[in-house]
C-alpha cells in the first residue's frame, strides 16, 4: 500500500473518529454519548489496524465497543434519567475557565508535536501486532505491569462492592 | 525472565496482597461475630511486609519496571509503620461504631500494597497501576461508612478529580512514550524537545494532584474531612509517601537524563510549586476551628516543605542530602499525622448520623479544658500539634530542620526563608488546640474513654516522636543509608 493511500485511510478514520469523541462531550441525553463512544471505538479500531496492531484492534471491538459499552448502556438505561434531572447546561465562569485552559493544552500539545518534526516510524517484524508477539511481550517484557494489572482489577472489584452496599 | 530473586525483592508487595486476600476470607468463614482478630491479622502482615524490606535483594526488577533498592525499602517501612498504626486506630473507631469488617482492612491491606508498587517502580506504566490500585482502595476506605452524606460524598469528589489527575497522568505518559520511545524513567537520558517536556509537565500535574500540592489541592479538605477518620489517617501518611517517593525518584531522573537546561527550567516549576503550596496551606489553616480541616490544610502545607527537600534532590551538590531529608520527613509526618488523627478520633462525636448540622464534630471547642480531664491524652495531642508544628524537641522539627538543611546545601536560600516563615505561622493555629486543652475551662460533656488500641497506637505514635525528637541519629542515618539507584 502506497503511503499516499495510507494517509487517505487515516484521514477517512480519524475525521470521523473526532467527530464521534466530540459528540460524546456535547450529546446532552446519555444514551447517545454512549453511542458515540461505541462509534468513536470503532474508527479508532481502524487506526490500530493502519498501524497493522491487528490484535489491539480486534480487542478494541470486542472488549471495549462490546462488552464494556454494552455495561455502559445498561447502566445508563437503568438510571433512566429524565431531562429535569440532567438540568440545563449552564456555561459557567468556572467552565469558561475549563475552556480556555483546554485551549491553551491543545496549543501546547500542538506546537511540541511541530516542534519536534516528522519522524519516520520503526519498522517493524513481520509478526508485528500479532496474538503470538503480543503474547510473548506481556509475559516478558511486561510481566510485573501485566501481573499487578490483576491486583488493580480485585481492588476495583472488591471496592465497587464495598461502596454499593446499603448499610455496614 | 523472573528469576527467584526478582519475586524475593517483590515479597513485601506480595506479603502485602496475600494479607488483603485473607482479610477478605475471613469474612467468608467468619463464625461467630468477633472480628478482634482482623485488625491484629492486618498488623501481622504489615510487620511481615517490613520485615521481609532487609532481605530483599537490593536490584533492579524485571523488565527494569521497578527497583528494590534502600529508598523503596524506606518508604515500605513508612507505610507498614502506617498500615499498621491505622488499623489498631481502624480496629477501636469502627468497633464502636459496629462497622468493623474484613473489608476494610483488606482495602488497607491493598492500598498499601499499591504504595508499596509505587516506591519501587521506575516505569510510568508500572506507577500508573500502582497509582491506581493506591487510590481505588483509598476512594472506597473514604466511602466505607454508610452514614450519613459526608463519606460518599467525600470518595465521590475524591474518585472524580482523582480519575482526571489520572488521566492527565496518562495523557502525559502518552507524550512522554511518543518523545522517547520507552515508558522507563531512564529513557529520558538522551531525549529531549517539547514533547518530552510538555508530557513531563502533565505527568507533574497528575502527581501534584496525589500528593496534595497548590493549584491541585482543592479536593483535601472536603476529602479529608469527609472521610472515616481512621481511613484519613493511613491517607495521610501512606499516599503522600508513596507520591512523593515516585515523585523523588522522577525529578531525579529528569535531571539526570535531560540535556535540555532542566534545572533552572524545573526549579522554577517545583519552587514555585513549593512557595504556593507552603503559603496557600498554612494561610487556610489558619482560620479553621474545626481540627480535622485544619489537620487536612496542614498536609498541603507539609506537602509545601517536603517538595522543598525534593527540590534540594534535584540539584547535584544537595542531592544525598534532600533525597534523605525527604524520607526523613515523609517518616516524621507519617507517624505524627496518625497520632494526631488518633487523638481526634477519640475527641469526634460519635452520634449515628455524623453529619447532621454537625459542623461541629471536630470543633476545637471540643478539646477545652481537656488536659485536666485527660491528661494523658491531652499531652500526647499537645507533642503531636509540636511536631507538626516543627518545634523542637520532636520529630517534626528534625524533620523540618534537615529540609531546610539540605535547601540550604542547595543554595535556595528564597524557600528556606519562606519554608521558616510559613511554619511560625502555622505555629498559630497548632499552638490553638494545645491552648485550649490547657488553659481554656471544659465546656463540653466528658469525652469517651479511648478504646485500648487506639490508646495504643496514640501511646506508640507519641512515643515515636518524641524518641525521634531527642536522639535523631538513628533515623536520619538509615535515610542517608537508604540510596536510591536509578
Amino acid at each position: 500500500m502506497g503511503a499516499s493511500a495510507e494517509t487517505v485511510l487515516f484521514w477517512i478514520f480519524a475525521v470521523p473518529l473526532i467527530a464521534s469523541a466530540a459528540g460524546v462531550v456535547a450529546a446532552r441525553n446519555p444514551v447517545h454519548a454512549a453511542m458515540s463512544l461505541v462509534s468513536a471505538f470503532f474508527w479508532l479500531a481502524g487506526i490500530y489496524v493502519l498501524l497493522t496492531a491487528h490484535l489491539l484492534a480486534f480487542v478494541q471491538v470486542i472488549v471495549y465497543a462490546g462488552a464494556i459499552m454494552v455495561l455502559f448502556l445498561f447502566v445508563v438505561m437503568l438510571l433512566s434519567l429524565t431531562d429535569a434531572e440532567l438540568g440545563l447546561e449552564k456555561l459557567s465562569a468556572l467552565k469558561w475557565v475549563g475552556v480556555v485552559g483546554a485551549a491553551g493544552m491543545l496549543v501546547l500539545v500542538v506546537s511540541a508535536l511541530a516542534q519536534s518534526g516528522p519522524r519516520a516510524m520503526r519498522a517493524v517484524g513481520a509478526d508485528f501486532g500479532t496474538v503470538r508477539a503480543v503474547g510473548r511481550i506481556l509475559f516478558t517484557q511486561y510481566l510485573l505491569p501485566f501481573e499487578a494489572t490483576s491486583v488493580l482489577l480485585l481492588v476495583a472489584i472488591v471496592g465497587a462492592v464495598v461502596v454499593a452496599k446499603e448499610k455496614i | 525472565m523472573p528469576s527467584g530473586q526478582d519475586i524475593a525483592a517483590l515479597l513485601p508487595f506480595l506479603l502485602l496482597v496475600l494479607g488483603a486476600l485473607v482479610l477478605m476470607l475471613s469474612e467468608v468463614f467468619l463464625r461467630s461475630g468477633g472480628r478482634g482478630y482482623q485488625s491484629g491479622l492486618t498488623i501481622a502482615f504489615a510487620a511481615a511486609a517490613a520485615l521481609a524490606v532487609p532481605f530483599a535483594p537490593q536490584q533492579v526488577l524485571f523488565g527494569g519496571q521497578a527497583v528494590s533498592d534502600g529508598f523503596a525499602g524506606f518508604v515500605t517501612m513508612v507505610v507498614c509503620a502506617g498500615l499498621a498504626l491505622s488499623a489498631l486506630l481502624g480496629r477501636g473507631w469502627l468497633e464502636t461504631r459496629n462497622m468493623e469488617r474484613g473489608e476494610y482492612y483488606a482495602l488497607a491491606l491493598f492500598g498499601a500494597s499499591g504504595m508499596v508498587l509505587l516506591g519501587m517502580a521506575t516505569d510510568l506504566l508500572l506507577a500508573f497501576i500502582a497509582i491506581e490500585v493506591m487510590s481505588l482502595a483509598v476512594y472506597s476506605l473514604a466511602a466505607y461508612p454508610r452514614r450519613g452524606q459526608r463519606p460518599p460524598e467525600a470518595a465521590f469528589k475524591y474518585f472524580i478529580l482523582g480519575s482526571f489527575a489520572s488521566a492527565i497522568l496518562l495523557y502525559g505518559s502518552a507524550l512522554y512514550y511518543g518523545a522517547t520511545g520507552s515508558t522507563l524513567l531512564s529513557a529520558m537520558r538522551g531525549g529531549g524537545g517539547a514533547l518530552l517536556a510538555a508530557g513531563l509537565s502533565l505527568i507533574l500535574v497528575g502527581l501534584a494532584f496525589k500528593v496534595a500540592a497548590v493549584p491541585f489541592h482543592a479536593w483535601t479538605p472536603d476529602v479529608y474531612e469527609g472521610a472515616p477518620t481512621p481511613a484519613t489517617a493511613f491517607m495521610a501518611a501512606g499516599v503522600k509517601a508513596a507520591a512523593f517517593a515516585f515523585l523523588t525518584r522522577g525529578v531525579l531522573a529528569m535531571v539526570a537524563g535531560t540535556p535540555f537546561a532542566v534545572g533552572n527550567e524545573l526549579g522554577g516549576v517545583l519552587g514555585l510549586l513549593a512557595v504556593l503550596t507552603m503559603v496557600v496551606g498554612n494561610l487556610f489553616a489558619l482560620p479553621q476551628r474545626n481540627v480535622k480541616r485544619m489537620l487536612a490544610y496542614s498536609s498541603i502545607a507539609q506537602a509545601g516543605y517536603l517538595l522543598v527537600g525534593v527540590i534540594a534532590a534535584s540539584r547535584p551538590e544537595s542531592r544525598a542530602q534532600g533525597t534523605s531529608a525527604v524520607l526523613v520527613y515523609l517518616a516524621a509526618y507519617a507517624v505524627t499525622v496518625i497520632g494526631a488523627f488518633s487523638v481526634l478520633a477519640v475527641m469526634e462525636k460519635r452520634e449515628p448520623t455524623p453529619d447532621a448540622g454537625s459542623a461541629d464534630a471536630w470543633d476545637v471547642s471540643r478539646f477545652a479544658g481537656l488536659a485536666s480531664r485527660r491528661p494523658w491524652l491531652a499531652f500526647a495531642m499537645a507533642i503531636f500539634m509540636l511536631s507538626l508544628a516543627g518545634v523542637p524537641p520532636t520529630a517534626g522539627f528534625v524533620a523540618k530542620l534537615s529540609v531546610f538543611q539540605a535547601a540550604a546545601g542547595a543554595k535556595a536560600w528564597g524557600l528556606v526563608v519562606v519554608g521558616v516563615l510559613t511554619s511560625i505561622m502555622g505555629v498559630y493555629y497548632y499552638l490553638r488546640v494545645v491552648v485550649a486543652m490547657y488553659m481554656q475551662p471544659a465546656e463540653m460533656e466528658e469525652p469517651a474513654a479511648a478504646p485500648p488500641t487506639v490508646a495504643i497506637a496514640i501511646a506508640v505514635a507519641a512515643l515515636l516522636v518524641v524518641v525521634v525528637g531527642f536522639s535523631p541519629e538513628p533515623l536520619t542515618a538509615w535515610a542517608r543509608a537508604a540510596l536510591l539507584r536509578m
